[in-house]
């Protein structure tokens, strides 16, 4: 310890009366000492990024740990970039549907990834939340004022255009993603909903992983438009039919007086109600006084034709 | 030339193959069997002669199969880590280096990356499995891209691992997924985790390679393994595939394998566990007295060893006055064989198929269970829609099938095909169960799941008034 402390004061000795670049190069020269490395640790700690980067921030900054971590944060984006179009191309499937239901509004997006692992882990999921809120905020812009049933869906295209609260693009945000996690990752799609008065959301997300508190996330994913049910029961209604719909996968809404063919139906009103099998998911509606307009159904990974 | 006693764990996806795992070493093979459909057969054992098929092509196979000599214990370990941190690169220097000496077959990384789709991406995707030999035991090698492969490859029990290599590349450091992969390496009850710090050759600054080796130590504690005493390895995977500096590459792969035949124990034996024996048939021999059938699962019995009936609400002691196999008596045998015991003092009516005949006291019967399941997807055979609690399908475990009923976890309403998930198991009566058991959910003429026991509940008293 006594000798670590000698060379550091004959260290910032030396810092007085040499100039910089020179004290930078006999670091490069010498093995990193103790408080270096304490430092090196504090900062891949707080920041997370490579052990290698920071280092190399250390060094140009000698040592200040303000102006490295700063250094690092904008080599983020650029490495982000570069390591994004390396990975581009590796097929990621699996990832996460986010969900969020604010109001007379809701939107859905899925964000992939290579690995389940990392759909685990919460940066990533601190990803689908930004996307799915600068989706949102995308969805308000463009119906400013505007009443009426509102649905429209977002391909990766226009979703990488949007921006996040902060000014920078979701197509950034992404590259630091990839950059911090090391695999491919692409935002696949969006739908975004918006309901006129009387009119009803109901949401369900299956699969789902705990932690993230407003955005509900998982590996399916089911938005129902509804108007009429009981008053005060409108949300354990939308929930059950969302389940339906996750759990049945139909492909389109069918009538109210469809006759059911069986197993294979895949039109919603005639399937027979999930929680309930007795009775058709129709039946159950006009016992609730309810009717459904319209739903979306995602899955993580699935071939997107499929979408409605 | 020796005889595993197998019995088939696994159906390959071409019908006619089945893995299956031998009894008292736990290596797998893969063979062609005739495909079981009684779901009661699925739990009958085979005695099958040594030679593992491990070619799948067999007709068009013109040279002898090598025979595998049973001479080292087998051990199964596999490969954790982020796609671009060279997991597979490692398992083919590992294969590369043992070559030199006689231990395994040179497998290059496009051999063990082999599927069209794997080739494409350049990772990993299905478990793919490797095997090799050091001086003192023989390994089976699992590498699975995804967490949910894993907990699919230990409910279905290929390969149970025993050990786990957690590979790091020195120029990231751990990723923050890293701590993803030690929570599955708990889920799926991996003891013991070496650490192999790779692309060494890419970093110049020794000091950088110890604070990787620093902060893993730490993320090992966290998750509660011995971080400070779990070994890490520094070396290069590529350097030992391109032959240059041995110290990180040959060498380092050499201390790493040198390290996993230390760190990592050797499983128990089937043969060294209490005997257990499912009963298959329950016959009276006139002027002898009754006699049970079927296959030891596991232990070794010997004439008048004392043993115990439970199942199916008795549970009665007596004791093996003969064994006999293939009509020729016997005085002992091994877990794997087919068998019949002379019991002494009980009738035929005592007893019947589902029962167990156990060491006295090894094992309990069970109403309630914890247990984590693979749902099979709809092209997998399974059920096309999801279940909720209450569903009640018939579990087949040992010889024996009981109606039982699901009931799903506090945070889930619905299980999805396709999906593994944490299920607690009511049956309509206790049977044979304990930890670490395996079974299959059966529903109408579907199977719909398999399933691990991963902890014994106890039965309350409304567990069993519904059952109408």
């Amino acid at each position: 310890m006594s000798i670590t402390y000698l060379f550091r004061s004959i260290r910032t000795e030396f810092s007085k009366v040499c100039n910089i670049q020179y004290v930078q190069s006999l670091h490069t020269g010498c093995p990193l000492l103790a408080a270096e490395k304490e430092l090196l640790l504090k900062l891949r700690k707080s920041t997370g990024y490579t052990f290698v980067n920071c280092k190399k921030a250390l060094e140009t900054f000698d040592n200040d740990i303000i102006q490295a971590e700063t250094w690092l944060h904008e080599q983020a984006q650029k490495e982000g970039w570069s390591k994004a179009s390396k990975l581009e191309g590796r097929r990621a499937k699996e990832g996460l549907i986010g969900l969020f239901v604010g109001g007379r509004a809701a939107v859905m997006v899925e964000v992939n990834c290579e690995t389940d692992f990392v759909a685990r882990n919460e940066k990533f999921q601190q990803l689908v939340k930004d996307v799915a809120f600068a989706t949102m905020a995308h969805h308000h812009v463009k119906t400013d004022g505007r009443t009426g049933y509102m649905k429209s869906l977002l391909a990766a295209e226009d979703l990488s255009k949007l921006n996040l609260g902060d000014g920078a693009s979701l197509a950034d945000q992404m590259a630091l993603a990839i950059g911090r996690l090391g695999e491919n990752m692409s935002v696949r799609r969006a739908v975004t909903v918006g309901v006129p008065a009387g009119w009803f959301i109901g949401s369900y997300i299956h699969g789902g992983v705990a932690g993230q508190s407003d955005v509900a996330m998982g590996r399916y994913g089911a938005l129902v438009v509804f108007q009429g049910g009981k008053d005060g029961a409108q949300g354990i209604l939308g929930r059950k039919l969302g389940q339906h719909i996750v759990g049945e996968a139909p492909v389109s809404l069918g009538n109210m007086d469809d006759i059911p063919c069986g197993d294979a139906e895949t039109r919603l009103l005639p399937q027979s109600f999930l929680p309930d099998p007795s009775r058709t998911v129709a039946q159950y509606l006009t016992e609730q006084g309810a009717r459904v307009l319209d739903f979306v159904r995602f899955q993580c990974g699935e071939a997107i034709s499929g979408c409605a | 030339m020796y005889c595993h006693k197998v019995r088939p764990i696994k159906t390959c996806r071409t019908p006619i193959e089945t893995i299956f795992i031998c009894m008292s070493c736990h290596a797998t093979f893969r063979m062609l069997a005739l495909q079981l459909s009684s779901p009661g057969l699925l739990h009958t054992s085979y005695k099958v002669c040594a030679v593992p098929f491990t070619r799948r092509n067999f007709a068009a196979e013109a040279k002898v199969k090598k025979t595998y000599a049973r001479d080292k214990p087998h051990v199964n370990i596999g490969t954790i880590g982020h796609v671009d941190h060279g997991k597979t690169t490692l398992t083919a220097a590992i294969t590369k280096v043992l070559a030199e000496a006689g231990g395994a077959n040179y497998k290059k990384y496009e051999d063990i990356d082999n599927a069209p789709e794997e080739k494409a991406r350049g990772i990993t995707i299905n478990a793919s499995h490797v095997e090799y030999a050091t001086a003192n035991r023989h390994y089976a090698h699992t590498d699975c891209p995804g967490h949910a492969d894993y907990v699919k490859n230990m409910i279905t029990g290929t390969a149970q691992l025993d050990g786990c290599i957690l590979v790091v590349a020195a120029t990231d450091g751990q990723m923050p997924q890293t701590r993803e992969h030690l929570l599955l390496a708990r889920q799926i009850g991996v003891e013991n985790v070496v650490v192999f710090v790779n692309k060494a050759d890419a970093v110049e600054d020794k000091e950088m390679l110890e604070l990787v080796e620093l902060e893993i130590r730490e993320l090992l504690t966290e998750f509660g393994y011995d971080g400070e005493n779990t070994p890490v390895v520094i070396g290069s995977a590529l350097c030992a595939l391109e032959n240059r500096q041995p110290e990180l590459g040959a060498n380092a792969v050499l201390k790493l394998l040198q390290v996993v035949d230390e760190y990592v124990p050797l499983p128990k034996r089937e043969l060294d566990k209490p005997f257990l024996l499912p009963i298959e048939g329950v016959y009276s021999i006139p002027g002898r007295g009754t006699v049970v059938t079927g296959t030891l699962e596991r232990g070794v019995i010997k004439k008048g060893d004392d043993c115990e009936f439970v199942g199916h609400s008795r549970a009665f002691k007596s004791v093996v006055t003969g064994i006999e196999m293939f009509h020729q008596s016997l005085d002992r045998a091994e877990a794997g064989d087919n068998l019949g015991a002379l019991v002494r003092g009980l009738k035929r009516e005592d007893i019947r198929r589902g029962m167990v005949m156990s060491k006295p006291g090894s094992i309990q019967p069970h109403q309630k269970v914890q247990a984590q399941v693979y749902i099979l997807s709809k092209e997998e055979g399974g059920r096309h829609k999801p279940f909720v609690s209450n569903f009640m399908p018939v579990m087949f475990s040992l010889t024996w099938d009981m109606a039982c009923m699901v009931t799903l976890p506090q945070d889930k309403e619905m299980v999805m095909p396709g999906e593994d998930t944490s299920l607690t198991l009511t049956l309509r009566q206790p049977m044979v169960l304990e930890k670490g058991q395996r079974f299959t959910l059966r529903d109408g003429n579907k199977t719909i799941g398999t399933g691990l026991v991963t902890e014994i509940l106890t039965a309350t008293e409304d567990d069993g008034c519904n059952w109408g």
